[in-house]
Parts: C-alpha cells; structure tokens; sequence
C-alpha cells in the first residue's frame, strides 16, 4: 500500500523529489563528499549573529569541533541550546542546520552551539554521544565565559539528533554532573528495535524508510539492531527509568518511520512523571520539513521556537 | 503522591478555586442546579454572531431535541458547520457552558455551529445521547441548503463526554454510510470505559479536575452497568472500536496529567496506523479541564491550536 495519499500536498513536491539515502558501507563515503557541499552551501540568513567555529578537547584526547552561534548585543547569562543534527548517525555536519539556528539563536535570543560529533560506521556508539558531553561539559564549564546561565541550558535534536539528544538527557542524569533544562526532541531516531518489529503500515515510505533504519542502526550498534544489551545511551527507548528526566517536547509526523517509537516514548516520560509535550503533525513523513514553505512546516518550526521559549523562561 | 508540582503554574489558580468535586448519586443534583448561575455569570463576548434554539426532530415520534444554533452575522453562503456536543461526564451540562468559545469559533470561521443538548444520564442510558446527536447531525445535512452549510464541511466537536460522543458519532455515521463528517476534533476525549477499572492506573493523571472515581461514576450512569466489562459498545466507548479505517480526518488535544491521555494517545495512534490523517498536541503540565482557565498561557496556546486546526480542516 503507498501512502502518498495520506501526505500532505504541500509536502508531496519535496519528498519526491529527494533522492532515497540507499546507503551501504561501500556508498557511504561518496555520498558524503556529494552531500556535504550541498548542506555546507545553504544560505545563512543576514541576521546580526555571530558564528564561530571552535574545537573543543576533549577526555580522549581529540578534538570536538562545534559551531557556536551569538546573537549580537546579548546580555550577560543568556539561555543557552546545544544542538545536535541529523543524518542517521552516518551523516550529515552543523552547517546543514546554520541556516534555521540562526534564525532560532536571533528571535530567542539565546547561544546556540551546534556539534560535530564522530559519526558511524567509522567511529560507533559510544564515540558520538561522548562527543555530544563533551559538548555539553564545555557549555557548563566555561558558562560564565560564554555568557550563559546554566541553568538554562536545554538540548535539541532532528532525527538521529534527536535520538543522540535524548540520550544525552539520560547520561546528564546519571553522571549528575551537567544539568539539561529541556528536551527537544523532533522526529527522533531512538529505537533501533524497530528494525525488528513489525512494520506500521503507514509510516516510513519517504525519505527515510527501514532500510536506512537499519544501515543507520547497525553502522551506529556495529552490530545487527534489535539484539539484546543495547545500551540506552545509543537507542534512548532502550532506558527502563524515565523518572528525572527534564521537560521534553517531542514533536514527530504522522507518517514518520519513528512514529511508533516516538509515541510510546512519550508515553512512558508522562507516566514516569516527566513534564512532557507531544505533537503529531499529520500527513507528514520524516524529513517533511524540506518544504520549508508548507504551512504544516513554518507551524512546526514556530511550535519548537514557542517550546523553546517557554523552557528557557524567554519572554 | 501529588502531582501539583507537575502542574503548569499558570493553572494553579483554577486547581486552587475549584471545590473538589467527586461525582455521586448525592453530588450530581447539587451540581446539575448550580450550574444554570455558574453559566450566566460568564459574560458572553461582544461578537457579530447570532444565538438561538432550534429543535430537531429526534426522529422518534414527536419528540424534539433542542440545540444551541450559532450564526455569524456575516456567514458566507456555502459556509463550513460544527456539530458540537459538550462536556460533563455524560451526566451534566448544557450547549450554553461553552456558548462564549463557540462564539469565537463562528466568528474566527465564519461557521454555523450546532451544540446539541442531548438527553443525560442516569436518566437516559447509551445509545440515548448519540441518536441525539445523530439526529443533528440528519438535520444539518437535511437542513443544509437552507442553512446555507456546505455538507462536504461538517466538523463534528466534543470535550471531554463530548468529545467521546464526537468520535462515537464520527463511527456511527461511518458505519451507517448516510451522512458524510469531515473532520473530527476531540478535545480531551473520554473514549476508553477500560481507564475507569485499570488494575495499573497512570500515577501521574487524574489528580485534578477530573478523578478516576467520577469516570467510573460516569460510566455507571451511561452504562447502566460496571464499566470494562466484555461488551461496552464502540459508539458508547470509541477506544472499543476494533476497525478505525474510514474515520475522518482527526485531531486530538490533551493534557499530559488528564486521566484521558494514555487512552488519546493509543487512539491517535491507532488512527494514524489505520489510515486516518490524524494530529495530535499533548499539553504539558495540563490537568482535564486546563481550558477553563481562559486566559492562562495554555489555554489560549490550546485555543489557537484549535482554532488553527478547524481552519485547515475547512481549507479556510
């Protein structure tokens, strides 16, 4: 069954016309000399932000490169937001999202830091998630530096962004040492059981479908997904406690191949007593936002905006 | 264990002002004659619409079924319509508790609006209530070029016991394949008798507001038996349905501590798994009832969200 005619028709032009990933090992590395121009080449809105990319050293001993957005004119102690993008743990750097963080960083007024984490299948769980700490350490550490207020540091996510977000709030919470205010969690990539579970039959037919799933899952696992002692810090759905765990607002499309996974995680955050806002935009597949100019896409990015500013107490 | 300090601080207000009300044989008539005051102490807004009685034929002999009619002044022709049920556990409540919201609904849409009074609980026992509104929703569609509605936009809307005769109505109109629904907009919606008698509750909803113990109370009314038994009918208990394909479009709106989120998001869910474009919005921090807080930061965000949802639906 196709479920084109479930997709929203402002959506539909996009997905279609986006390559499918079809990502093997061998392809990979092509892939990511095409792609990586492309992400790196979007045009940066004229806003008075200051970008500034720094590497951050990390317990291992190398270097986390980041990219670091400051709105111009801030005051002392401004909220602050560590991003971390998408692209199936195999794919993908910050510059891809400079573009709409921009934007976010200028109309909330917060610094944003954005991290370019090891990727898979070079460098597996947990070389990326550690990358992410390192990041958020750094955040917390030179806070007052940076002219921030820890206290109001919140991390967000796309995709498998969103899956190395939510396991970040995990491993803050059990390490206990680097508080996280908030959890923006959009269209994240957090289960890779589904890869062995039985297939929704609405979900997954455009840009991402469970073939990349699984290419994504067993490059990040380097091993067969869906195996027993999966750690929750490399598939979040895989934590048994959710209690302590801060706000979240997880935000996926109706048709997303992450649908199922994001619903019950949300689930469980309410039932473990975790402040919890969950929207479910409908007709639209993972990476709907493409089409940027679809109604369904400016309200979903005016949802994160508005979340954002209520959790970091922005007014 | 509480849980107030979950609860959006915007709303603690209205958790403070309410009397705890647990709903019982002794409580409801009290509750039932109050309200008549409580209604007519929120003033109406100031708005180009039109309020007015029509009675429906019931479709039962002579008898009639009143409902609240709203019309803006300056309605297109050929203009949507929402068939609205209200709220108060099936036992309670009248079109005119939300007659200031429908208000502003028909303003902002430009949209005929019916909210019907259907015949209550324990008086009226299931199906009572839905042939009711299934005789407005004949009557719409009987009425509609004399209306002026077009039949291809009729939204059914409901909050809480309404929001369960909402979807209730949108699967009997599927099932009896006579008139058309194009959207269904639950708020809140009752839709699962099985969270009144759960052996492993949510600890974290139906604190507030809206108890587990007045569900159950409500659910006896409806049923005239104990709730989560074998056989709860699909139009009494929407979440009972095991066919969801063919529905119409959805949204559905929540507070995470409402005793009805974990039975909106399974219903969500298995909309959209059957096909149905379905949206949902969790509300965090937001018990049953948060809308009556009408000028607290949530309620108006879950009021635009209504607003901006009925909108697409009709293609505004």
């Amino acid at each position: 069954m196709t479920t084109r005619h479930l997709v929203d028709p402002e959506v539909l032009p996009a997905l279609e016309a986006f390559p499918s990933l079809n990502a093997t090992r061998e392809t990979l590395p092509a892939m990511r000399a095409a792609m990586e121009p492309v992400l790196k080449g979007a045009p940066v809105p004229d806003l008075p932000v200051d970008a500034q990319e720094i590497h951050i050293p990390s317990p291992e001993g190398h270097q986390v490169r980041a990219i670091v957005l400051r709105p111009e004119g801030l005051t002392a102690a401004a909220p602050a937001l560590l991003h971390v993008h998408g692209g199936a743990y195999i794919i993908g750097v910050p510059e891809m999202s400079v573009p709409e963080l921009t934007a976010t960083a200028h109309q909330l007024g917060i610094v944003i830091l954005s991290v370019d984490y090891r990727l898979a299948p070079e460098h597996p769980y947990p070389a990326g998630i550690e990358d992410c700490y390192t990041a958020l350490a750094y955040l917390h550490d030179n806070a007052d530096a940076l002219g921030i207020d820890a206290a109001r540091i919140a991390v967000m996510g796309e995709s498998a962004g969103g899956g190395l977000a939510a396991s970040l709030a995990l491993l803050a919470r059990d390490r206990g040492t680097y508080p996280l205010a908030f959890q923006l969690l959009d269209a994240p990539m957090m289960d890779d059981r589904t890869c062995v579970r039985p297939r929704n039959p609405v979900t997954g037919e455009f840009i991402f479908g469970p073939a990349d799933n699984h290419f994504g899952w067993s490059c990040l696992l380097d091993a067969e997904p869906g195996g027993p002692d999966v750690s929750p810090y490399a598939a979040a759905a895989r934590a048994t406690q959710l209690e302590g765990l801060p706000p979240t607002l997880i935000a996926t499309g109706a048709l997303d191949l992450f649908l199922d996974e994001n619903v019950d995680y949300a689930m469980r955050l309410i039932a473990a007593g975790v402040a919890t806002e969950l929207h479910i935009y409908p007709g639209c597949p993972h990476g709907y936002v493409i089409a940027a100019d679809a109604a369904v896409s400016r309200r979903a990015l005016a949802d994160k905006r508005a979340a954002l500013a209520r959790a970091l107490a922005i007014v | 264990m509480s849980t107030r300090h979950l609860v959006d601080p915007a709303l603690l207000p209205l958790i403070d002002a309410m009397p705890p009300m647990v709903l019982s044989d002794a409580s409801l008539p009290m509750i039932r004659a109050a309200l008549p005051a409580m209604i007519k102490a929120v003033p109406l807004p100031d708005l180009p619409v039109t309020i007015g009685d029509v009675m429906v034929p019931s479709g039962e002999g002579d008898r009639t079924v009143r409902c609240m009619m709203l019309r803006p002044d300056a309605m297109a022709d050929n203009a949507p319509a929402i068939l609205h049920m209200h709220g108060g556990g099936h036992v309670l409540g009248m079109p005119e508790m939300n007659a200031g919201t429908l208000m502003h609904w028909a303003d902002a849409l430009g949209c005929l609006i019916l909210s019907v009074d259907y015949r209550l609980s324990p008086e009226t026992r299931f199906p009572g209530a839905l042939e009711d509104c299934y005789a407005a929703l004949r009557w719409l569609h009987g009425e509609a070029d004399h209306l002026g509605i077009d039949r291809a936009r009729i939204a059914v809307s409901g909050e809480s016991a309404g929001g369960a005769l909402a979807a209730g109505l949108a699967l009997l109109a599927r099932d009896r394949g006579e008139f058309a629904i194009a959207f269904q907009h639950l708020e809140q919606p009752r839709l699962d008798d099985r969270t009144a008698t759960s052996p492993v509750p949510n600890p974290h909803t139906g604190e507030f507001v809206w108890t587990r113990q007045s569900s159950h109370f409500c659910w006896i009314a409806q049923l005239g038996k104990e709730p989560g038994g074998d056989d709860t009918s699909p139009y009494a208990a929407p979440a009972r349905a095991t066919d969801l394909s063919g529905l119409p479009r959805t949204f559905i709106a929540v507070g995470a501590l409402d005793l009805f989120v974990d039975e909106c998001l399974e219903y969500a869910h298995r909309l959209i798994r059957a096909g149905v474009p379905t949206e949902l919005h969790v509300y965090p921090g937001c018990m049953h009832g948060f809308g009556m807080a009408r000028d607290s930061a949530p309620a108006r965000r879950a009021q635009a969200d209504n607003l901006a949802a009925l909108r697409a639906a009709f293609s505004l």
